[in-house]
């Protein structure tokens, strides 16, 4: 069942740029979706059309069956966007504030609101971190935040905008474990990357964009194949002739 | 980054933790204002009151001290402002009364900012917030709800604004500024850059408090007025009548 249509999607910047090209795509309600493209290939763009952070000028968004444009706080609801720096989507003073900003804004009941930030912590093992100040925290502590932070509001799509920039090792391995799990949960996941080294061995669709321009889409192990054309490094083993391989065991 | 932690919220079960934010503004408010007297009897209370306070929240004075230092420079400018005075010529002189005076009014001004201090220390923002939302709800053109969401982004940004603009100033470092003389060209190229960053995270920040479905009808923090309250309200009407003694 399709959960996100997008037809014909245009975008233009101010500056004359043109950052999305007749963009069209549906995206499965339990699909794990990696976009790939280089630096400026529109796949920001495209995260915050889907989550009606900016309208199109010509083409159609639709969550649900809704049109994002009509409905924008509906689509808010249904896909949640965990963004590329967390340390500009933290809002809250705390750890606990941070999770129930999203809860607050649902005017939900103040215990609902508790249960879903104890549950949200909880499935980023970030229990006990509740009252910790958001800027103490390691830089795989606040992305794993962001994710509580978007996770609280229970949306259905998950969209994750280079969820691995600028962490280490360890810190990668624990947010791909949660993404992993996340999906393994039921949730829509939608990952942007220009590194597909970590996550493309659990997708199960990879899009590749170039100048706004959807130019490939399908099951990875198809698409994968000469990816270096369109600016994008290939896994090590792939470019080892082993095929698409998870990245940690 | 660490620099504003001793005055940000410590999570603790002490008598103050446990008071309604709006008891703890009010009582904020009243002392500060029952100051303005410059009773000693009352600035004496007050300050073994505020002492009784500190040490139950469990802050450390040295921490405290330490935290508030460079406010101890401004107490010092109030001081000589006051204190000293240019008699016959440029010779300054300093006048013992004159000086009990000034004394007295920085004495009163430290008061009011360790009531501050242990305000923050221990009221969650969001509670300071919610308080906020409370007092300025009678108040007519007053849009309390967006007074609030401001109040806690300020306390929210405030350190990552400190720690925007302390890697400028180690990146500028690193390239030589020092070897600038022109103090306006220093700081041209510092605030520059630092106000682009600070644009840039705000814009980020709208862009993320909207993918949260932000609003101004929002859930907030349930507040409650117990018999704590009732006894810190007396406590406080009592510390301030105090201002009526000789």
């Amino acid at each position: 069942m399709s959960i996100i249509q997008i037809s014909h999607l245009y975008h233009r910047f101010a500056d004359g740029t043109q950052a999305l090209d007749d963009v069209t795509l549906t995206f499965n309600e339990g699909e794990f979706t990696v976009i790939a493209g280089a630096n400026g290939s529109g796949k920001t763009t495209l995260l915050r059309h889907i989550n009606g952070l900016l309208f199109s000028e010509s083409g159609t968004v639709a969550v649900c069956g809704k049109s994002v444009k009509g409905d924008p706080f509906a689509a808010r609801q249904q896909v949640g966007m965990v963004f590329q720096d967390a340390d500009s989507q933290i809002v809250g003073e705390t750890v606990y504030d941070d999770v129930a900003f999203g809860p607050e804004n649902l005017s939900l009941e103040r215990q609902q609101i508790n249960q879903r930030v104890n549950h949200a912590l909880a499935a980023v093992d970030l229990s006990g971190f509740e009252n910790k100040m958001p800027h103490h925290l390691s830089g795989g502590e606040k992305r794993r935040l962001a994710i509580a932070g978007v996770l609280a509001m229970a949306p259905r799509v998950l969209m994750m905008d280079e969820p691995f920039s600028n962490l280490d090792y360890p810190a990668t391995c624990r947010v791909l474990e949660y993404i992993r799990n996340l999906h393994k949960n039921g949730h829509t996941i939608i990952i942007t990357t220009h590194d597909l080294e970590k996550v493309i061995a659990h997708a199960q669709r990879l899009v590749i964009m170039v100048q706004g321009s959807v130019v490939e889409d399908g099951i990875p192990a198809d698409v994968i194949d000469g990816i270096e054309r369109y600016g994008i490094r290939p896994p090590c083993s792939v470019q080892l002739g082993q095929g698409i391989r998870p990245w940690v065991n | 980054m660490g620099e504003l932690t001793a005055i940000g919220f410590r999570p603790g079960q002490s008598l103050l933790h446990r008071l309604d934010p709006r008891t703890k503004q009010a009582l904020l408010m009243g002392l500060s204002v029952a100051g303005l007297w410059e009773n000693l009897t009352f600035l004496v209370l007050c300050t073994v009151v505020m002492m009784l306070c500190v040490n139950d929240a469990g802050l450390h004075i040295r921490r405290l001290i330490l935290e508030i230092r460079y406010f101890f420079f401004f107490l010092c400018l109030v001081f000589g402002v006051r204190a000293i005075t240019f008699t016959g010529g440029w010779t300054p002189t300093l006048r013992a009364d004159v000086a009990g005076e000034a004394l007295t009014v920085c004495w009163r001004l430290l008061l009011v900012v360790i009531m501050g201090v242990l305000l923050m220390a221990t009221t969650r923002t969001a509670d300071i917030r919610a308080a906020l939302v409370w007092y300025l709800k009678p108040i007519p053109l007053v849009d309390e709800k967006m007074a609030a969401t401001m109040l806690g982004l300020v306390v929210r940004f405030l350190p990552v604004i400190l720690f925007q603009g302390a890697e400028i100033a180690d990146a500028q470092r690193a390239r030589g500024i020092e070897r600038r003389k022109n103090p306006l060209i220093r700081l041209m190229r510092f605030t520059i850059p630092l106000f682009r960053r600070v644009f840039i995270s705000a814009d980020e920040l709208a862009a993320a408090m909207q993918a949260r479905c932000y609003n101004e009808q929002r859930t907030f923090p349930e507040l409650s007025f117990t018999w704590r309250d009732g006894l810190a309200i007396g406590v406080g009407i009592l510390t301030s009548s105090t201002v009526l003694l000789p």
